[in-house]
């Protein structure tokens, strides 16, 4: 710098160096502090070092959003470990709740004579001893499981280090009994262990379906009602057990299940019971003279017959092999064949059975897919006995005996033929309707509404067999069974209707197993031509399906008509 | 001695010498503008800035982030009062499910709802318009004057009958002012009567002050003696006094 300073005395001036020369600065010196460059970098580079850490510190904390670092143990999520399951108006049928449990850990507790005086207190039904027991051993066991608030508030005041109440999910029904056969029940580990329950075991537990609920078609207040009408039924005709079923003949939506006995699903019985067991879809029973529809029904489609064709001598007894057909009651020899279904003549049904011939009566039994195994959203469905075609079993099937089918096939072939003979599926879980393909048709319109008008008939006519099930306003039509429970003299009588029968909407199947007289029970006929207003008739003795199984659909479609919105017919045009 | 720099230069022919050396003079300054300034030496300065633009910024981000945390408090607060929400809903809806099902909804009508229904008869309803449109046809309007005519000699009969049981009430009232202002007139059957109903009474009453006033006179009568005597008779006899017993 000293020799710089020398040169700029220098009278000529240079290009050399001229940026150094303070000639340039204007002899200005520059105050700058003496502190080495390396050191301000490593200082630098240590700033930069610690920024860098903290940097990727809060990237880190800012990208893993899944924890959370702050409050951990406010955020107590409640996780369904199993969907709800709804009727159609969203009303619950299933759903999952906490649950408390009690335990002792015996280590933790202080003074374990108090402790026990005060579960004694709490739980009179305690074993005192084995507690005791437990107490000595130092182990951890549980008082009682599923506990009630009250237990639980009770426990919690004791203030005892030692109790635990570990948490679980436990499933609620709160309709009780009323879905019983439908939603089957659950297990402790909460899977499905019996009907849709099990069902649709997967889809309730998955994660992404957890918060959408199973949504069925069926209807809570129906449910009620008919279970209620089939309950007293129980009382009047002293029935073993009873069943019914209610469905749409267009889209085939179950709308109501019933099968009684039944039992309350928060309960956790197991039960093992064959009189438990749902007889819509797993009994098979011989449903008798129910079949006569289907022998009209095969008769006209096959044009064999028309309603009105006539039968004249028709025998009061005919045999075959070991069987002897005859009828009910004392019939006029010659029927045509509308009457034939109307008075529900068993001879009558042979004849027109025996004019369709076999083959034809047989192919169009299976079109209905009487016979077949069903699919339906349960796990447990029945399916019919094999059996050999011949003339003597055309003769008893005509008249629905010696062929066995379950009581919900029998209402999907009613729903065929009601609906113009379109195939239907019947279904459980809801569906929108839109997305119901309509099915293959198997019987023609024609035939369809012949039947639609005969079985109104057996309703509404004096000498028809179901003249209880003539609500006014519902136009209802339908057909009685009454057929002998296998190996026993015991009834099980069936009545199937269709309503209105003008353009039928709904099927409505009611069945009574083992119904007996009820001479005390007074019967109110409806209006009929000969008496406009009706009247009381007691004392009856007969046990057919149409002194019983009618009287309760009756009821029962009285009940839900107004629930349905079926347009009041009668009604309307009388005022 | 003083030198004068000048005194030989005005010897000199030339008098413009002065101004031609203003002319040969050199401008040190004259180069240097045009040359580039020479960059300062300033890492230091630059160091410094980026380090406290560092320091400011680790104080931003400290700060940031306690905002974001007391955000992040808050937030998780609000989440955990909605899953308490959501499950007391999630509970709630159980609870109203059990409540209103019909099960209960039955028992609860069976119980408090009044199930003795008054029952209409059809004619006994009143079909809202149907009389206007009846009566509007031409046809009708004959039955609709025939209607209105008897209904007005309806109320006329009915206004007739109380118009005479006023008429004979109002007679029979006048009939008994007469015999009470006019005794005289009263037939003497009926005074008899009346008279002895009036001793029966005073006897009574006179009877019953007397008991009143003495007590113990009951005692006294010959009634009562004769019946102490008779229930001494029969302790005596062994005979009980209450008969039954």
């Amino acid at each position: 710098m000293k020799s710089k300073k020398k040169n700029i005395k220098q009278k000529s001036f240079f290009f050399e160096d001229y940026a150094e020369s303070e000639i340039i600065v204007n002899n200005v010196k520059t105050n700058q502090p003496k502190v080495s460059l390396s050191r301000v970098n490593f200082l630098f580079y240590i700033f930069l070092s610690v920024i860098f850490i903290f940097g990727i510190k809060i990237i880190y904390l800012s990208l893993s959003s899944d924890k959370n670092f702050f409050s951990q143990n406010i955020n107590q999520n409640f996780i369904k470990e199993r969907g709800d399951i709804l009727d159609r108006n969203g009303v619950i049928l299933a759903r999952n709740i906490n649950i408390y449990d009690a335990a002792v850990r015996s280590k933790l507790v202080k003074d374990k004579k108090k402790l026990l005086i005060n579960l004694k207190l709490i739980f009179p039904e305690l074993n005192t001893n084995k507690i005791r027991e437990n107490f000595s051993k130092n182990k951890f066991f549980y008082i009682k499981r599923s506990l009630t608030e009250d237990e639980y508030t009770k426990l919690w005041l004791l203030g005892s280090k030692g109790i635990e109440f570990p948490k679980r999910q436990y499933r609620i029904y709160p309709q009780k009994n009323l879905f019983s056969h439908i939603l089957g029940q659950t297990d402790d580990s909460n899977t499905g262990i019996s009907g849709i329950e099990k069902f649709f075991d997967k889809d309730l537990k998955s994660k992404e379906l957890i918060d959408s609920s199973l949504v069925l078609t069926l209807d809570s207040n129906l449910q009620y009602l008919i279970r209620e009408e089939l309950k007293n039924a129980q009382l009047v005709f002293n029935n073993i057990g009873s069943a019914a079923i209610l469905m749409n003949v267009k889209s085939g939506e179950i709308l109501s299940l019933v099968s009684l006995p039944d039992y309350d699903l928060n309960q956790r019985i197991s039960i093992s019971d064959d009189i438990y067991a749902n007889k819509i879809t797993l009994g098979i029973y011989e449903l008798g003279s129910v079949f006569k529809t289907f022998t009209l029904a095969a008769g006209l489609e096959n044009k064999v017959i028309s309603p009105n064709t006539i039968f004249n001598n028709l025998e009061k007894k005919i045999t075959c092999d070991k069987y002897t057909i005859s009828e009910h009651d004392k019939l006029p020899a010659n029927l045509s064949a509308e009457q034939i279904l109307i008075r529900s003549s068993n001879i009558g049904a042979v004849r027109i059975a025996q004019r369709v011939g076999i083959e034809k009566y047989k192919n169009f039994l299976n079109s209905l897919e009487l016979f077949e195994t069903f699919n339906l959203d349960l796990e447990k469905i029945g399916s019919s006995l094999p059996f050999r075609w011949g003339k003597c079993k055309l003769a008893t099937a005509s008249y629905g005996h010696g062929i066995a089918t379950t009581p919900f096939q029998l209402a999907r072939a009613y729903a065929i033929l009601g609906n113009g003979g379109y195939k239907i599926e019947p279904f459980i879980l809801k569906r929108e309707i839109r997305f119901i393909e309509k099915g293959e048709q198997i019987i023609s319109t024609k035939t369809s509404n012949a039947i639609n008008l005969m079985l109104r008939k057996v309703v509404s006519f004096d000498e028809g067999t179901a003249n209880f099930a003539n609500i006014e306003g519902y136009e209802v039509g339908g057909k009685t069974g009454t057929s002998l429970k296998y190996n026993s003299n015991e009834k099980l009588n069936t009545f199937v209707s269709l309503f209105p029968a003008s353009r039928p909407n709904y099927v409505l199947l009611v069945m009574l197993d083992e119904p007996k007289p009820a001479p005390n029970f007074v019967y109110e006929f409806p209006p009929s031509e000969k008496f406009p207003n009706g009247y009381k008739h007691k004392g009856e003795k007969r046990n057919t399906s149409g002194w019983n199984a009618v009287v309760v659909a009756g009821k029962i479609i009285k009940k839900i008509g107004p629930i349905l919105a079926i347009n009041n017919l009668q009604a309307s045009s009388n005022f | 001695m003083n030198l004068n720099p000048k005194k030989w230069l005005n010897t000199l022919p030339n008098v413009n010498i002065e101004t031609n050396q203003e002319e040969y003079k050199l401008d040190n300054q004259r180069w240097i503008d045009t040359l580039h300034k020479r960059k300062k030496d300033n890492s230091i300065q630059k160091y410094s800035l980026v380090t406290i633009l560092f320091v400011v910024g680790l104080i931003f981000v400290s700060v940031i982030k306690n905002e974001t945390r007391n955000l992040q408090k808050e937030i998780d607060k609000l989440e955990a009062t909605i899953n308490i929400i959501k499950f007391d809903l999630h509970q709630t809806t159980l609870d109203h499910e059990v409540i209103t099902s019909p099960e209960n909804i039955s028992r609860l009508a069976k119980e408090y709802l009044e199930s003795n229904l008054v029952v209409y008869k059809k004619s006994q309803i009143k079909q809202i318009g149907r009389e206007e449109i009846f009566f509007t046809k031409p046809e009708n309007v004959k039955i609709k004057k025939n209607l209105e005519q008897k209904t007005k000699d309806n109320k006329n009969k009915i206004k007739l009958i109380f118009a005479k049981k006023v008429e004979t009430k109002k007679i029979e009232l006048a009939k008994l002012k007469e015999l009470y202002y006019k005794p005289k007139d009263i037939p003497k059957k009926l005074k008899l009567k009346i008279t002895k109903k009036v001793k029966k009474k005073k006897n009574e009453l006179l009877q019953l002050r007397k008991i009143y006033s003495d007590p113990k006179s009951i005692f006294a009568s010959n009634k009562a003696q004769r019946w102490a005597a008779f229930q001494v008779v029969k302790v005596f006899l062994g005979i009980p006094i209450v008969p039954g017993k």
